[in-house]
């Protein structure tokens, strides 16, 4: 027993050692009850809760040895290295990306048609059935055979045995997949399951991307990619692109009316609570207000007179300029980060582009300007006013005039931001250099934008500007008398009372006349214009005349009667010669003459000339006698008024018997014949030349050949009597008169519907 | 085959190719030859002989269809092709296929050019002779029977006879101021009817067939049949002067004696057209187969042109200072002939309403003009016909030919497809031959001068299928196939007015075949040119007369040169 003993105490000894290791980390283990021996009693605290999680490792362990269950111990690793599945999308998100990939499965499959369907709108006739019966070319002697008739015998034999008459198998075929098929068939469906998981990943990662910075960078790709698309536009189709600046000009407008910056926000609001204290926030949220009032600019006309802009300037600049360290009022140019965020989108296209290449820019612009400046100084001599304000004016006409007379809008809000910043900056009045700088900015932006409009126009100008030097000399002679008159009477009433006068900041002229509302560079230069176009006219009519010079000038000599040798009839023949000489016999006295009365064609003239008076529309005179002042016998309506009530109708066209000699042409409007004519284009026709060539052709047979006639009435679709027409299978797309059609405007026209 | 003839016959286009077609050869009269030739069908092996024996670096064998003179394909031009306006990408293809077709027909049209295969005859002499010098028994005598009997005299006592030819050619139609009234075909003799009216008159006119036939008497127009059954008695037209039938609108235009003119529509019997033209009394009529306008020509030597629908002339000519005597328009509708109590004759340029283009003094006044329809104008004077050919664009000489009788004419017609003048006079009637002035090919789809029964009902009902509308006699011809202008304008300028409504961008502009400058731009530049030449001419003349030339600043200074005076 001792050894018993000796074993227990070992035994004990060895536990309380294995208790003192593991009491050594510290960490209080707490082991899995388990069930030691068994019993009859089932104490529910004594049932333990087990896990059946089988650990694969050890399995994977166990297995290990055996050579044979090396397939099961691979199977059991991989299984372990799997990783869940990814929770699926929400139900709304993954319906959306299952129709999108859908829409682009079908969308492809059933492009494939647009080839045909093309073709067979676009074909002169379609004839159905599609697809022609094959005939097949029976030999004679096979046809032959089969007419053989039957030997007695098999007659006989047919009377003891009828035979079986073949039974038509009616029902239908269906056709299950081949194994390729269905192969096919599988992986097309596997391919789509996988575009839209695909998708469905994207979608997910993209959704829970937060940054703000991902954000921005995303809109101004998206800005990019549209100012791309405009870029192209603009080669292809300046039109479109037009309309699409216009998009995109309101899109901005759209922010503008949001109220970003108004410092409404939650940022603003916590700011604001220590900016009574602290000078930085108070700049911050200035700042704000800035970009909130850049953005909310009004465009402005660039049609609205220049003066009023510049006041309307001026006001914004001395409150801001007034105390410049006022944090709230001051915007600091050099500091744009804020704006920078505004600062994408065709605005900064437009910078870059001018920045690219800022060289060329100011080369036409300087070209422009020098030859403007021998123009200026031309009219400026002829005007002797001395306000200081002319000079800029005059500049600022000649600068409107050498722009575009189709003024974008954009284009307009850009001179106008241009503007706006400029006059941030400075502190002072506005100057002749900001008119300058800003015409350069403003022509070099339009001329990198409208490139070709702008390069016809510069070139109208410089050709208007040769004419206008030519025209220069004359002009010197006569200087414009109105402008000097007004001007000295101006002079002198200054001259009076400068002393005693503040000096008028913004002189406005003082006229008398009635201002009409035309613009002013309009009415300055107008005579000018006038002989310019006037010469211009004449050097081309002179052209003209140059170029169709020769021309038989036959035609016009009048005919001369030719006397020819009649027979004579019996009554009047006193010489009955009738000798056929060549020289003409001439009668010493025309006795016809006598007969001709002159006043048939003095009557006819005047006739002639009642036709063309009545043609001539009259003076519509909606004037009523006595209204608004004294009528009746002798009282004459005043002059004014007269003509404000008699309107002027519509001149005519010319009468075609114009230049014809003693020729009336009634031209008439046939009412009845009226009915009969077209008076409203149809559809795809723009110009009446296009129409009436369409239709210049008869179709009868009576005038055309046969042959041309047939064609010409061919009906667009024809249908075989008698046939089933069956619907378009995709043989159809395999055939070689659809494969050949390659008309990608007609296709993709279909495609989009 | 044999041949034995000595006649030369003018060359067909199937002549020349004689090694194909016949086998035979015509040589003298005596000798005739005769081959036997045995026709072998062509076997594989001769075939592929061929084949060998032909050069292979020639060119492709079958080059395809010949090529078409571009004169030729001009002439069946209608017109500019469509331009590029239609922008829709389905429309402006189908629009290029049609206009493929169009030029399939134009093709195809010059190349049934061919088919035409009679040429026009005509008379030739010897350099020192003249034409006029043939007489109709001279012709007679030398042309072929069948064409011989084309030239005879009907005698008839009913005093002046008017005559007018059925369209096609084959039936003439006599009317005498004394009431005999007979219709006939010309061709065979072969009379249809005459009877008397027992009244006068004063014209006659076949209808759109020949079965019937209509006559202005005294009081009323009449309608009789081929058998000279009266089918209608037209009373709403009274005392007719002169009459002419418009085939193609189905109108008989008339004019009466108090210058009321009517246009009766025979395949509905409705008058379209009735009022009074202010002229007074004018028996000077014809009308203009281009646009189917009448012409009329009055006392006061003017030419007017009038419409059923438009109660004014469309447009007046100041032909002649004396009252006119008869006015003839030719079938294209080009030229206007037009003759005076002045003995004078002109020709106009009616389908521009210019002129005149020539004008001849003739040595009597014309009673009668007409033209063929190769553009022969035929003038009576008195009792004498001369015929002119080619005298409206040149000027001619002397006529082409003359014909004298013994009776004073009355009226001519030329019959067409024929070679043939019908001359109507005091004393009955005679047919003379004029070579060269009938048109050698007739459509038959048009006028048939072999129609049979049937082919004239089917005939008579597509023109009826066919037929204009009388509103449409306008001037121009082609003014239905134009774009109404003035209203597309209005219509456009009402829909811009509209808000919210896109304005449709149309270009207005019409094409005009500008084929040279206004008479006006013309003159101008003749003057223009007339003032240059004598500025260089009193130029050279100045150089002549040797004027002291400038003397160049022996001396320079320079700059200062301008300040020198320069001697003049």
């Amino acid at each position: 027993m001792e050894d018993h003993d000796d074993q227990e105490l070992i035994s004990a000894e060895h536990d309380h050692l294995v208790s003192a290791i593991s009491k050594l980390d510290k960490t209080q283990h707490i082991t899995q009850p388990s069930r030691n021996e068994p019993t009859s009693l089932n104490s529910e605290f004594n049932l333990i809760k087990n896990t059946n999680k089988v650990d694969l490792g050890k399995v994977v362990t166990a297995l290990k040895g055996s050579a044979q269950h090396s397939n099961i111990t691979n199977k059991l690793k991989r299984l372990q290295n799997a990783q869940a599945l990814p929770k699926p999308l929400e139900k709304p998100q993954a319906e959306r990306i299952k129709r999108a990939t859908g829409y682009e499965a079908t969308k492809e499959k059933v492009g494939k048609w647009d080839a045909v369907v093309a073709r067979n709108r676009t074909v002169d006739y379609v004839s159905f059935p599609l697809r022609s019966m094959t005939r097949k070319e029976h030999p004679t002697k096979i046809i032959l055979s089969k007419l053989k008739s039957k030997s007695p015998l098999e007659k006989e034999l047919d009377v003891i045995d009828p035979p079986v008459e073949a039974e038509e198998v009616e029902d239908e075929k269906s056709f299950p997949m081949t194994y390729e098929e269905l192969l096919e068939h599988r992986k097309q469906m596997a391919k789509l399951r996988a575009q839209q998981s695909y998708k469905a990943a994207k979608a997910k990662r993209q959704s829970k991307i937060k940054s703000k910075k991902y954000h921005r960078i995303l809109k101004k790709e998206k800005l990019k990619q549209q100012l791309k698309e405009f870029e192209e536009l603009q080669e292809k189709d300046p039109e479109e692109a037009l309309k699409k600046l216009e998009e995109l000009e309101k899109a901005r407008a759209l922010e503008r009316h949001t109220l970003r910056h108004k410092n409404t926000g939650k940022w603003a609001k916590s700011k604001l609570v220590r900016a009574k204290y602290d000078k930085e926030v108070r700049q911050q949220l200035a700042e704000q207000l800035a970009v909130s009032r850049g953005l909310t600019q009004k465009t402005q006309d660039t049609s609205s007179t220049d003066d009023e802009a510049d006041e309307n300037e001026v006001i914004t600049d001395l409150t801001l300029a007034q105390d410049p360290l006022n944090p709230w009022m001051m915007k600091r140019p050099d500091k744009s980060n804020v704006d920078s965020e505004f600062n994408f989108g065709y605005k900064e296209y437009l910078k870059n582009k001018m920045q690219e290449n800022p060289d060329s820019d100011t080369e036409v612009s300087e070209n422009e300007v020098s030859t403007l400046t021998s123009l200026k100084e031309n009219i400026l001599k002829l005007s002797n006013s001395n306000d200081i304000e002319t000079p800029t004016v005059n500049r600022s006409h000649l600068e409107v005039k050498t722009k575009p007379q189709q003024d974008f809008k954009c284009q307009n809000v850009k001179i106008v931001k241009q503007k706006k910043k400029l006059v941030a900056v400075s502190t002072s009045e506005w100057s002749v250099e900001i008119i300058g700088e800003q015409k350069s900015t403003s022509n070099s932006k339009v001329t990198e934008v409208f490139e070709d409009l702008e390069n016809q126009i510069s070139k109208k100008v410089e050709q208007k500007l040769k004419n206008l030097r030519e025209s220069i000399e004359v002009l010197e002679r006569e200087p414009k008398k109105e402008n000097k008159f007004k001007s000295k009477d101006r002079n002198t009433a200054t001259d009076k009372f400068e002393s005693l006068k503040f000096k008028n900041q913004n002189p406005k002229p003082i006229i008398d006349e009635v201002l009409l509302e035309t613009n002013i560079r309009e009415t300055e230069n107008l005579p000018v214009l006038d002989k310019v176009t006037k010469i211009s006219q004449t050097g081309r009519l002179t052209d003209t005349t140059q170029i169709n010079a020769d021309i038989d000038p036959g035609k016009f000599i009048e005919v001369k009667p030719k006397y020819l040798n009649t027979a004579l009839s019996k009554g009047e023949s006193n010489i009955d010669d009738l000798d056929d000489n060549d020289e003409q016999i001439v009668p010493k006295v025309d006795i016809e003459e006598v007969f001709e009365e002159d006043d048939v064609v003095a009557t006819f003239r005047q006739e002639k000339q009642d036709e063309v008076d009545n043609d001539i529309p009259k003076n519509i005179d909606l004037e009523l006698p006595g209204w608004g002042s004294w009528g009746g016998m002798g009282v004459k309506a005043p002059k004014r008024k007269r003509n404000r009530f008699i309107s002027k109708p519509i001149p005519k066209a010319r009468r075609r018997d114009e230049n014809k000699g003693d020729v009336i042409i009634n031209e008439v409007k046939i009412a009845k014949l009226e009915a009969h004519k077209v008076s409203e284009l149809p559809f795809p026709f723009t110009s009446i030349s296009d129409y009436e060539a369409s239709i210049r052709v008869p179709l009868g047979n009576t005038f055309i050949p046969e042959t041309a006639h047939k064609k010409l009435i061919r009906p667009n679709v024809i249908t075989k009597a008698g046939t089933i027409i069956e619907p378009m299978d995709e043989e159809q797309l395999m055939l070689p008169r659809n494969l050949e059609f390659k008309n990608q405007n007609v296709i993709e026209l279909l495609a989009k519907k | 085959m044999k041949e034995n003839t000595v006649l030369r016959k003018t060359p067909r286009y199937f002549d020349n190719n004689d090694e194909n077609g016949s086998t035979s050869k015509t040589t003298a009269v005596d000798k005739v030859e005769t081959y036997n030739v045995v026709m072998k069908p062509h076997s594989k092996w001769v075939r592929k002989k061929l084949q060998i024996d032909e050069p292979k670096g020639k060119k492709n064998k079958f080059p395809g269809k010949a090529p078409i003179d571009s004169k030729k394909l001009e002439k069946h031009s209608r017109g500019d092709e469509i331009g590029k306006g239609v922008r829709h990408p389905i429309h402006a293809l189908k629009l290029k296929k049609k206009e493929i077709k169009y030029k399939y027909a134009q093709e195809q049209a010059a190349r049934a050019d061919i088919l035409l295969t009679e040429n026009a005859g005509y008379l030739q002499v010897d350099e020192d002779h003249r034409t006029t010098g043939i007489t109709q028994k001279a012709i007679a005598e030398n042309v072929d029977i069948t064409a011989a009997t084309k030239i005879f005299e009907l005698k008839l006592e009913f005093g002046p006879y008017r005559t007018k030819y059925s369209r096609n050619g084959r039936h003439l139609l006599l009317g005498s101021k004394k009431g005999h009234l007979a219709a006939f075909d010309w061709v065979t003799k072969k009379l249809h009817c005459e009877i008397n009216v027992m009244e006068s008159i004063h014209d006659i006119s076949w209808l759109h067939v020949e079965t019937m036939l209509a006559a202005a008497q005294k009081e009323w127009l009449y309608i009789y049949d081929n058998t000279g059954m009266e089918i209608h008695c037209v009373k709403k037209m009274d005392k007719i002067l002169r009459m002419e039938f418009l085939p193609y609108h189905f109108l008989l235009a008339a004019v009466n004696e108090y210058g009321f003119m009517s246009w009766l529509d025979i395949s509905i019997g409705e008058v379209v057209g009735h009022y009074n033209n202010y002229l007074g009394r004018t028996s000077v009529m014809t009308h203009n187969p281009y646009n189917a306008m009448v012409c009329l020509g009055n006392s006061q030597g003017v030419v007017s042109m009038w419409a059923p629908t438009v109660k004014k002339p469309l447009a007046k000519i100041l032909c002649h200072k004396t009252p006119l005597t008869a006015i003839a328009v030719d079938q294209r509708g080009m030229y206007m002939a037009t003759s005076g109590v002045d003995r004078s004759l002109k020709i106009w340029d009616i389908r521009n309403l210019d002129g005149p283009l020539q004008h001849y003094k003739l040595r009597s006044s014309a009673t009668d003009l007409d033209f063929s329809q190769k553009d022969m104008l035929a003038v009576g004077l008195g009792e004498v016909v001369e015929i002119y050919s080619n005298c409206c664009t040149q000027t001619v000489e002397a006529p082409y030919m003359r014909h004298k009788m013994s009776k004073s004419i009355c009226n001519f017609k030329f019959c067409p497809y024929e070679d043939v003048l019908g001359i109507g006079t005091s004393g009955g009637f005679s047919s003379i031959i004029v070579p060269g002035s009938g048109e050698p090919n007739f459509d038959a789809y048009e006028n048939n001068p072999y129609q049979t029964k049937t082919q004239r009902k089917e005939a008579e009902v597509k023109a009826l299928l066919e037929k204009i509308p009388p509103e449409l006699i306008t001037l121009d011809p082609f003014e239905v196939v134009r774009v109404d202008v003035p209203s597309l304008k209005d219509k456009l300028d009402a829909k811009s007015k509209l808000l919210h409504v896109k304005d449709k961008k149309i270009d207005l502009k019409i094409k005009h075949k500008n084929k040279g400058l206004s008479n006006i731009a013309r003159k101008k530049i003749i003057k223009a040119n007339a003032r240059k030449e004598q500025i260089k001419n009193t130029l050279e003349a100045q150089e002549m007369l040797d004027l002291p030339e400038r003397q160049k600043p022996t001396q320079s200074f320079g700059v200062l040169d301008r300040f020198i005076s320069k001697n003049k």
